[in-house]
């Protein structure tokens, strides 16, 4: 501590009027020596918290996974797809020939509810729907930017299962993004798909796991179906 | 340390901790609003794409019907029997399939069947799928059971009545043109007919080396 007995010789300075007053000499309390291993502290852990803080609020769990809206029509995927167990394609026509799974026009609908629950409320926007020939204004869950060029067909033609993207659709009253669906979750199966790689006949199977390790049964229906997913810019982005 | 100042970090420390929860929430909850888009970047664009809206026309969708009475290359669909199940200028049902029958064929049927006829009218072809369960427990009164299909009246029928039905629906039947492409129907029309076969089968019409695998 002897430095800093000199220091304080200095501070007050030999010319200093209360030089020989020792008595009433202002004294640094021991604890602020803490500043200096404070600061650095302060300084460190500031800086892990404003990048943890951002890494959290720019995350996708944070700007997309969970995201649930509020649906014109209170549509069950639960009751449909699954207490009813409607295979998804009987309303997502579209989804094994075209980029798109496409939302079921009206008329799908009231294939069973011109008989089914004709009178109930939650119905009613349908119905008007129905008579108008304006579309529902669903509003969209899974939205990739513009400039990205998914292609539904292409997937489940090489037995990605719609679980896999999707989540347990099956299971949801309302329907709720369930993966980041960003582009390094993209390359990440793009440059290993197989463990997510199923038989042809169970991509709409929602409950399906295989008997051992999906990756075995998964490189062994790669090699079958000569799957090789791209990871060109050019795959997603034209 | 003097207790204030002690006092006041603890205070800064724990408040730095309310933001990282409210993160932590936000991660692991539903939202309802879109997320928050700082940089837009070229995410959303002034384009249409498909179904997406577009408020210059009336019925607000970006995607267009054909202008009624055109016909575009490839879908004339003049083969009265392929398409319309019928025979070439009558309105006679065909009685034999305007198209090969073949195993490959028989398994596309059962896959198509199991996606948009199993709903109502069950797995096996009895009428009694799921939905019809429902329905029926619903009790409206506005609901009509749907038909076995491996009933005397369908297997009378020919087969392209059975197709005519699934492209334009009978009775309460819904069509089902919109979402069964041509090929599909016949197919699903070759496996209703296998449902047929096997619900009025005996054990001798099945293969003797798996025969017994059904007798337990």
């Amino acid at each position: 501590m002897a430095p800093e007995k000199i220091d304080q010789n200095r501070d007050h300075g030999p010319d200093s009027p209360e030089d020989s007053t020792t008595t009433d000499k202002f004294v640094f309390p021991k604890w602020v020596n803490l500043l200096r291993e404070g600061t650095a502290v302060a300084a460190i852990g500031g800086l892990v918290y404003v990048v943890v803080l951002i890494t959290g609020v720019f995350s996708p769990e944070m700007s997309a996974m969970g995201y649930a809206p509020v649906q014109p029509v209170p549509y069950s995927h639960a009751l449909h797809a699954g207490d009813l167990g409607i295979d998804c394609r009987y309303c997502h026509t579209a989804v094994e020939t075209t980029a798109k799974a496409t939302l079921p026009p009206t008329a799908t609908c009231m294939n069973c509810h011109a008989t089914i629950k004709t009178e109930s409320e939650k119905l009613a926007v349908v119905r008007e729907s129905a008579e108008t020939g304006r579309p529902i204004p669903w509003v969209r869950i899974h939205d990739l930017p513009d400039f990205v060029y998914f292609n539904h067909a292409g997937h489940i033609q090489s037995g990605v299962g719609c679980v896999s993207c999707h989540g347990q659709i099956n299971r949801m009253t309302v329907v709720e993004q369930a993966k980041p669906l960003t582009m390094g979750w993209c390359l990440d199966c793009h440059r290993d798909p197989d463990p997510n790689l199923r038989p042809m006949d169970l991509v709409t199977d929602m409950t399906w796991t295989p008997d051992g390790d999906p990756a075995v049964l998964g490189a062994q229906l790669r090699a079958e179906h000569n799957i090789n997913p791209s990871t060109d810019c050019t795959t997603c982005h034209r | 340390m003097p207790r204030p100042i002690l006092y006041v970090l603890l205070v800064v420390v724990a408040a730095s901790l309310v933001p990282m929860g409210l993160v932590y929430k936000a991660r692991h909850s539903r939202k309802t609003h879109p997320r928050i888009q700082v940089v837009y970047d070229m995410d959303n664009q002034y384009k249409s794409k498909t179904q997406t809206e577009n408020a210059f026309f009336a019925d607000g969708m970006a995607m267009r019907h054909s202008p009624d009475g055109t016909v575009a290359q490839g879908q004339l669909e003049a083969d009265d029997a392929l398409y319309r199940g019928q025979v070439a200028g009558d309105t006679l049902f065909v009685e034999t399939f305007p198209v090969e029958v073949t195993s490959e064929m028989m398994y596309r049927g059962q896959e198509r069947f199991n996606i948009y006829c199993a709903p109502c009218h069950g797995a096996s072809g009895d009428g009694n799928g799921l939905v019809n369960v429902r329905a029926a427990a619903l009790a409206e009164g506005t609901w009509t059971p749907p038909t076995d299909l491996r009933g005397q009246t369908v297997i009378d029928r020919p087969v392209g009545h059975i197709y005519n039905t699934i492209k334009n629906g009978i009775r309460n039947m819904p069509a089902y043109g919109p979402q069964i492409p041509v090929s599909d129907r016949w197919a699903i029309v070759a496996y209703v007919r296998a449902l047929q076969l096997s619900r009025n089968a005996s054990i001798e019409d099945v293969p003797a080396e798996v025969r017994a695998s059904l007798q337990k």
